[in-house]
């Protein structure tokens, strides 16, 4: 069964001019992205273990899917073991329904999430809220755009558009809407102390914690929750419910297979050697402890994945996350994450998209968003093939626009014809005969049948009075065959 | 998201400081770390000459990175309660500097207080079936009003400048994390090279107890962010100032 991913927030062409037209998100984004892939060559160049670890990482992950169904029992056995609970979720209303009960039960109000894709991916909040719980989001910039009712722009950098000063702004209204003393200007440190009072509030005050996680381990049962600014392990200790909802293509066997991957996430995604938190959860509180959350819940999300499993896309599902992909792909570093209208933008989002969401969910982004240049294989350290994904997706979209007899042999005609020479400069020189029809001031500026689907947003050159290989075979008699 | 670091301090004691340090190898890790800690913008002290040298760099660590509250307000630390710390005395050093010790600092007295996990752990009246709960949000309460938590730790990566905390009875999740700093005791001989190798020792824990803690927290330096235009800031959720003292006692 395909999963289900939230709608896009506008048609492609609104979200492509409304991020065309936004100079100071593209700076940010030009500015991030360029610092994040430095960050990332500069940290597997000073760090030659990691680049070993690397290797071996892309076979701990792709063996962990080839058994996915044993780990994903051995991993369900070892949390219950440990006095977890351990619910699989085929898509985002189950996920809902299951948070919503545990929230019934335990009379709960408040939330605190720390930030996960897999929770954007089915939407928890608005399912929470409409419930009408209270749901806030503790990373910095998930806070950030939360408070501003916006989409991430960069997944490591969610708020990575927003300028100090609409930062400063949104944080003056959140502190009036709650009676708080209000930042008293819009310097960094200020502003960070400001989120910090608000946000330990709230995880004082919250009954239940939400996080993603990074990996799972199934030989223990633990899960691995890896953060920067240390609200995951806030979220993780201070409620007295923690719940983690997790793609199940995150489990891996060992903590063999751990040790090679856990680094591989910070170095390809900020150019750290390792996070600054990392967690590894094994079940609730013990007898005897003083801290910790009294229940823990592993609610294990497929929306999709299962599906993938075996098909010639499976390798997709080793991604973690890291978004190196993103850093260096033109596409990305022009438009920003929110004109891909989906929660996964960037290469890995043109693929995962669709193939999550089904391929009508958003068949723009395989046909658009792509400029073939394979700058996203290269950063890839799971070695996904991504611009082999993403043209394979491309070429089952415009297939079904292939429907009709007529473009199909065009196509088919056009095929044969370029694949000889001899060929290709008959279709230059009938092309020179036929485009007189059609210029105006020296361009062409509409064309006939299937070419008219290009020359009805922009102007084509016309071929030339003499093409280059005419030229050469007059400069240098007999030099062509 | 993270910007470039800013580097913090490291403090090293005047007295012999390379000859105590021992074997070439053991050296080399002791100076990689706190190279990458100090690099990650945390603050080290090196006090190898005994259980002196360590309560004064406890002291020095704690009036560096803890700020004066103001007269009549005392200054609050929060400590795990772990047999490793007994021998330092931290209640009566902390009083001496003016901290009120609130709650994990109280080993003597006969009652074993949380004890190690090993140890047969004796019930306080606060934490008997009922009072649980009111007893671990006063807990939880009053570690988040601290200044300053103090823990020991498993083990240590030199070449990431990452410390390993086990959750225990002994050794809460919160006094690493909700104080304004933390500081950690490393001794030498915990420090190893890589993450796979305190991984490694994460297997033979699990080897020898039968399982897992129920959390591990690998820590490396003070809580940073670089959400606001990529700005690198300290601080945002957890301590603001990470410390290490590699030290024997």
């Amino acid at each position: 069964m395909p999963g289900v991913l939230p709608p896009a927030t506008a048609p492609w062409p609104e979200r492509r001019r409304r991020a065309l037209a936004d100079p100071t998100m593209r700076a940010a984004v030009a500015k991030t992205t360029r610092n994040l892939a430095q960050g990332k060559a500069s940290a597997y160049a000073s760090y030659p273990p990691g680049e070993a670890m690397r290797v071996r990482a892309v076979t701990a992950r792709r063996s962990a899917l080839a058994h996915i169904d044993a780990l994903l029992e051995e991993l369900t056995g070892n949390v219950e073991a440990h006095g977890g609970y351990v619910v699989r979720a085929a898509g985002p209303a189950d996920v809902g329904r299951y948070v919503l009960d545990i929230a019934r039960r335990r009379g709960a109000e408040r939330v605190v999430k720390s930030k996960s894709m897999a929770t954007e991916e089915i939407a928890l909040n608005e399912q929470l809220e409409a419930a009408g719980l209270r749901v806030r989001e503790t990373d910095l910039g998930e806070y950030i755009i939360q408070l501003a009712r916006e989409r991430p722009s960069h997944i490591l950098a969610p708020a990575a558009h927003k300028t100090r000063g609409q930062i400063e702004a949104l944080f003056e209204r959140e502190a009036a809407r709650t009676g708080v003393t209000p930042p008293t200007c819009d310097a960094t440190p200020e502003l960070t102390a400001f989120a910090r009072r608000q946000l330990r509030e709230e995880f004082l005050a919250a009954d239940v914690g939400i996080t993603g996680g990074n990996f799972l381990v199934a030989e223990t049962g633990t899960l691995v929750l890896i953060t920067n600014e240390g609200n995951g392990r806030m979220t993780t200790s201070l409620p007295p419910v923690h719940i983690a909802v997790v793609g199940i293509d995150k489990v891996v066997a060992t903590w063999a297979d751990l040790a090679v991957l856990l680094q591989q996430a910070p170095l390809s995604g900020t150019g750290q050697l390792i996070s600054t938190y990392t967690s590894f959860i094994t079940g609730p509180r013990r007898p005897g402890e003083l801290d910790g959350p009294e229940e823990f819940h592993l609610v294990l999300l497929d929306n999709g994945r299962h599906e993938l499993l075996g098909t010639e896309y499976e390798d997709v599902l080793t991604c973690i996350r890291c978004g190196a992909c993103l850093n260096v792909c033109p596409v990305f570093r022009t438009i920003g994450g929110q004109a891909y209208g989906s929660i996964y933008s960037g290469p890995i989002g043109v693929v995962l998209t669709p193939l999550l969401g089904g391929l009508d969910h958003a068949p723009e982004l395989p046909k658009s968003a792509c400029a073939m240049c394979h700058a996203c294989r290269d950063a890839c350290p799971m070695e996904i093939e991504l611009p082999r994904y993403i043209l394979k997706l491309r070429r089952t979209e415009i297939e079904k626009s292939m429907e009709p007899l007529t473009v199909r042999l065009t196509f088919e005609l056009w095929g044969r014809l370029w694949a000889s020479p001899a060929g290709y400069r008959w279709t230059a020189r009938l092309a020179r005969l036929g485009q007189r029809a059609f210029m105006r001031k020296g361009r062409l500026t509409k064309a006939p049948g299937l070419v008219g689907g290009w020359t009805a947003t922009r102007d084509s050159p016309p071929v030339a009075k003499e093409t280059f290989h005419e030229w050469w075979r007059r400069r240098k008699p007999g030099s062509l065959t | 998201m993270v910007a470039a670091a800013q580097a913090g301090v490291a403090h090293m004691s005047r007295t012999g400081v390379v000859d105590r340090l021992g074997q070439e190898g053991a050296r080399g890790l002791v100076q990689e770390f706190m190279n990458n800690w100090v690099a990650l913008s945390g603050d080290a002290w090196l006090a190898l000459g005994g259980v002196d040298d360590v309560r004064r760099a406890i002291a020095e660590a704690a009036g560096a990175m803890v700020a004066e509250r103001g007269p009549g307000s005392p200054r609050r630390v929060v400590a795990w309660a772990t047999e490793e710390l007994a021998p330092l005395d931290l209640p009566g050093l902390l009083t001496s500097l003016g901290f009120e010790c609130v709650w994990g600092t109280d080993w003597s007295g006969g009652a074993g207080g949380e004890g190690d996990p090993s140890a047969a752990p004796t019930a306080r009246p606060a934490d008997a079936p009922g009072a649980t709960a009111a007893a671990l949000w006063q807990r939880r309460n009053l570690a988040a009003t601290s200044d300053l938590g103090i823990t020991t730790c498993s083990w240590a990566v030199a070449e990431t400048g990452t410390i390993a905390l086990y959750a225990s009875p002994s050794a809460g999740r919160l006094p690493s994390l909700l104080p304004t700093a933390h500081v950690a005791l490393v001794r030498p001989s915990q420090i190893v090279r890589s993450i796979p190798d305190g991984l490694r020792l994460l297997a033979d824990h699990r080897a020898q107890r039968g399982g897992l803690p129920s959390a591990v927290n690998l820590v490396s330096g003070p809580s940073r962010t670089g959400d606001i235009e990529g700005d690198f800031a300290v601080g945002v959720h957890g301590p603001r100032r990470a410390g290490v003292i590699i030290g024997e006692w």
